[in-house]
């Protein structure tokens, strides 16, 4: 039909927005059972992170439709806002070095 | 500097006279706000860790049922509403009226279902005792954080309800055009975006995992 | 779609006063509003001050309107004031809304701003939190004491701590959520409309140095105040919530045992600082691409560098997010970071000392006219420059562990905030206001009011540094009782005398701007014959700026004794060819 070659040409189609959804269902559901494996607090929170940021990123990119503009505005919005946020991990050595100022219990 | 050119004939989008994205201004301005939210979101999000590295005994009371499951739920609607709203934007695009507005009621159901879950989780979680204040399992910034940040995302949710509500009605009226549903679309991603972290940080970091 | 960009921002010339002068969306009526609105908070600001010099030279002296001597939680109530509606109502509100509003949109060639009616909704949201701000003067308890940082847990712990940290408190901390709402608002208009609604020909690289910096400021404003909100919805919760993300446990205050517990006063300094930080920033760099602009202008050269000056604007605006751990040096932070932070704060003078220096370039060999926004620009070099350099001293821990906290620091911030980025909003004012209101401000007024100016804050500011390496902590309301200061009492009242009589000069700026209203000399449509977009369209220009079409534009912004031209200057709209 005339409509869904409209949709496939313009935006990657509908078939493509199902994919990334199953895609997001399906790093949900292993974000999930990570929860419940023994791994070690940094590890998990390693792997946890960047899953979210996968997911991040596929709802940017398609849902978004960031993909699919022009290169120029991604790179005006992204560096800047992935920078800024990495820079607010900065805060973290004191946190760190506030566990170790506690009394003990 | 260079020789100057008459006539103003410009190859590069960056010459003026447009916009070098090629995108409505209104559009750009949505983005912009996204990435000034997204910040006012990740310095609540680098609170929340940065007190709970802090703090002794941190309590972990999410268990498998009914929290994470619910949670799950919860990111289920959300997501597919997500999906829903692309399918209302694609609709728009084509002119189909009734499709859209139908996708967009169906987005608005996600939210809609999302707040109730998420409304009872709240009351559940009040009921045993957990305050902003104090909880009966271990460190009161337990409260203090999951309020404040699920609290924001929840208002966010909220009022993005509320805005594909006036879209649904303003595009079935012809007030509106599909651009506006797209940039509404922008922000209800986003506001999935949000969620893509709050639940992992928030809700699967506090599984106690002697279940 | 692309020219519906600019179609959406042209709207018909309303009628009626409320329509024309109230709720206007035109972005010079806009304009001017921030501008007025900073113009009655810098005078707000201004006799707070006055009152804090009075009580330092005079600490037991009765004064009007405070109801006899000013107690020290007065005196702190003054600063905390003075200091928040200096820094947010004037310094980020006058350069960048004021001066941004009204003439960024016709420099680069645009009907109006990109979204006209968030421009009135950002205004009107400022002018929300400046009520509510002032609001803290008159509710029980008074305004908040704890500085325009706010820091816990002096400011969360309610009203056990002292006078006005109950519903002032309170209030001050609402105030500021508001005013972050309508700063978003703001940069993201500042960033959409240079991008998209720049006229044809009006390359980025050919914007004069006042887009880029308004340009970069909106930027640094749309990505540092996102965090100070989210910084003052978590202050809000500790106050009224009961969460204690900001108070740590066991703090006993006015013998009564607070109850909250947890958390860390040093998260809200981190929090701040990455915004206060760019803060400073977005109050500074709007004046400098005014500088640029009247040095440039009054010299009769082009800007020395303009390419470097760009980098140097984006140079500063990134650094400035790179340093914010530098107002924490003796906070207990991690000496790691420590180091970093200094390395970087250090290294924003390389971009601050190439603008300086290609300010002088632009000087040298040129023809300078001494107007009045010509001294306004040189003295905040000047003063840029004095206030630069005594921050190359407290950016060293070693340094600042003595100097932190004592009137060293005051001196430097006042130098380059309180005095060079004012002298960036004299400037400006003179330069514009013959195209803003089309008439000339009266010259030797203006002259007298920068030499008075000039001098009066460099008597009053050079000393502080003198008797903030003597040891003189901030935020004393008085030298009695601390036996070294004493000796420094003297400094105090020739301060406080010198500032009466500066403050007494501005009277002068006051009235030369309202009187020039209405009987100034009538302004032609180039008086300064300056080469950028403002200075082709009529004094004040019509409601669509540009008359209904859209300039075309052929040169850059600093095209002043080319070889080979027919003036001394072309304007940017001139299809005149030259090669050089």
């Amino acid at each position: 039909m005339g409509a869904n070659q409209a949709h496939e040409h313009a935006e990657g189609g509908s078939r493509l927005y199902l994919i990334v959804w199953g895609g997001l269902l399906g790093l949900t559901l292993v974000e999930v059972f990570l929860a419940y494996v023994h791994l070690p607090v940094n590890t998990m929170l390693v792997l946890l992170m960047g899953l979210s940021v996968i997911k991040a990123a596929l709802i940017i990119a398609y849902f978004m439709h960031l993909r699919f503009e022009r290169f120029n505005l991604f790179l005006v919005l992204v560096p800047m806002w992935i920078l800024v946020t990495c820079l607010l991990f900065m805060f973290f050595p004191d946190s760190f070095r506030l566990q170790e100022f506690r009394f003990p219990r | 500097m260079a020789t100057i050119e008459t006539g103003g004939t410009t190859t590069s989008v960056w010459g003026g006279g447009a916009s070098p994205f090629a995108i409505p201004s209104k559009k750009l301005g949505m983005w912009l706000f996204i990435v000034s939210d997204a910040l006012t979101f990740s310095a609540l999000l680098i609170a929340y860790s940065y007190s709970r590295v802090a703090s002794a005994d941190w309590p972990l009371p999410f268990h498998f049922w009914p929290s994470i499951v619910v949670a799950s739920v919860m990111t289920f609607c959300l997501l597919s509403s997500s999906v829903t709203m692309v399918m209302a934007v694609a609709a728009a695009k084509q002119g189909r009226v009734g499709a859209t507005v139908n996708w967009l009621l169906a987005t608005m159901l996600g939210g809609v279902a999302f707040i109730i879950l998420h409304a009872n989780e709240w009351r559940t979680l009040i009921g045993e005792g957990l305050r902003p204040f104090d909880n009966p399992w271990g460190s009161p910034l337990f409260g203090a954080t999951f309020f404040t940040c699920t609290g924001l995302h929840m208002l966010h949710v909220t009022i993005g309800v509320i805005v594909l509500g006036v879209m649904a009605i303003g595009f079935k009226k012809g007030r509106y055009p599909a651009d506006y549903v797209e940039i509404s679309g922008l922000y209800w991603h986003f506001v999935d975006l949000v969620w893509m972290f709050i639940f992992p940080l928030i809700y699967l970091m506090s599984v106690p995992l002697e279940h | 779609m692309a020219h519906a960009a600019g179609a959406h921002a042209v709207h018909e010339a309303p009628t009626g006063f409320i329509r024309k002068y109230i709720f206007s969306l035109d972005h010079k009526v806009i304009g001017i509003q921030y501008y007025l609105l900073a113009l009655v908070a810098v005078w707000v600001g201004m006799i707070l001050s006055l009152y804090m010099r009075l009580r330092l030279a005079w600490p037991t002296e009765e004064f009007p309107l405070v109801g006899g001597v000013m107690t020290p939680e007065a005196y702190l109530s003054l600063v905390t004031m003075h200091g928040t509606i200096m820094v947010f109502f004037v310094l980020t509100t006058a350069p960048q809304s004021g001066f941004g509003n009204y003439i960024l949109p016709i420099q680069i060639g645009a009907a109006d701003m990109a979204f006209p009616f968030l421009n009135a909704l950002s205004f009107w949201v400022t002018f929300l939190s400046f009520a509510v701000m002032l609001a803290a003067f008159f509710v029980s308890g008074g305004a908040p004491i704890s500085g325009w940082t706010g820091y816990p847990p002096l400011s969360a712990v309610g009203e056990v701590a002292g006078p006005g940290l109950g519903l002032g408190q309170t209030l001050w901390v609402v105030s500021l959520a508001i005013f972050c709402g309508g700063a978003l608002l703001g940069a993201l208009n500042f960033i959409a409309t240079t991008l998209d609604l720049r006229a044809k020909g009006m390359y980025l690289m050919r914007m004069p140095l006042t887009v880029w910096a308004w340009f970069i400021t909106a930027i640094l404003g749309l990505l540092a105040f996102g965090v100070l909100l989210a910084a003052g919805v978590l202050l809000l919760m500790d106050r009224v919530a009961g969460t204690s993300f900001f108070i740590p446990g066991g703090l006993v205050i006015s013998e009564q045992i607070i109850s909250h517990k947890g958390g860390s006063p040093l998260l809200w300094q981190h929090l701040f600082w990455f915004f206060g930080h760019p803060e400073v920033y977005i109050a500074i760099l709007p004046g400098m691409g005014v500088v640029s602009q009247i040095l440039s202008t009054f010299a009769r050269k082009p800007i020395f560098g303009y390419r470097a000056m760009v980098y140097a604007i984006m140079g500063i605006g990134g650094l400035g997010f790179l340093v914010w751990g530098h107002h924490m040096f003796i906070s207990g932070m991690s000496p790691y970071s420590a180091i970093a932070f200094s390395v970087l704060t250090l290294s924003i003078g390389v971009p601050s000392a190439i603008k300086t220096f290609n300010w002088l370039g632009t000087l040298i060999g040129g023809r300078i006219r001494f107007t009045t926004p010509m001294l306004y620009a040189l003295g905040f070099v000047s003063l840029f420059v004095t206030g630069g350099l005594s921050g190359l001293f407290l950016g060293q821990p070693s340094l600042d562990l003595y100097l932190h906290d004592t009137y060293f620091v005051l001196a430097h911030f006042h130098m380059v905030m309180g005095v060079a980025a004012i002298f960036g909003i004299f400037a400006g004012t003179y330069f514009w206001f013959p195209k803003m209101f089309g008439r000339m401000m009266n010259e030797p007024l203006g002259k007298l009011h920068f030499w008075i100016t000039f001098i009066g804050v460099y008597a009053i500011f050079m000393p502080m540094h003198y008797i903030g390496i003597a040891g003189h902590p901030r935020r004393y309301a008085e030298t009695s009782g601390v036996e070294y200061l004493g000796s420094l009492q003297p400094v105090h009242d020739f301060i406080s005398i010198v500032a009466i009589v500066t403050i007494a000069a501005q009277f002068i700026f006051l009235f030369n701007f309202f009187w020039s209203l209405y009987h100034g000399e009538k302004a032609s449509v180039n008086p300064w014959e300056c080469t950028t977009l403002e200075w082709t369209v009529p004094s004040p220009p019509p409601h669509d700026n540009f008359g209904g079409h859209s300039p075309v534009v052929y040169h850059g912004a600093y095209e002043y004794n080319v070889p080979g031209a027919s003036q001394d200057y072309i304007m940017q709209t001139s299809p005149e060819k030259v090669t050089h």
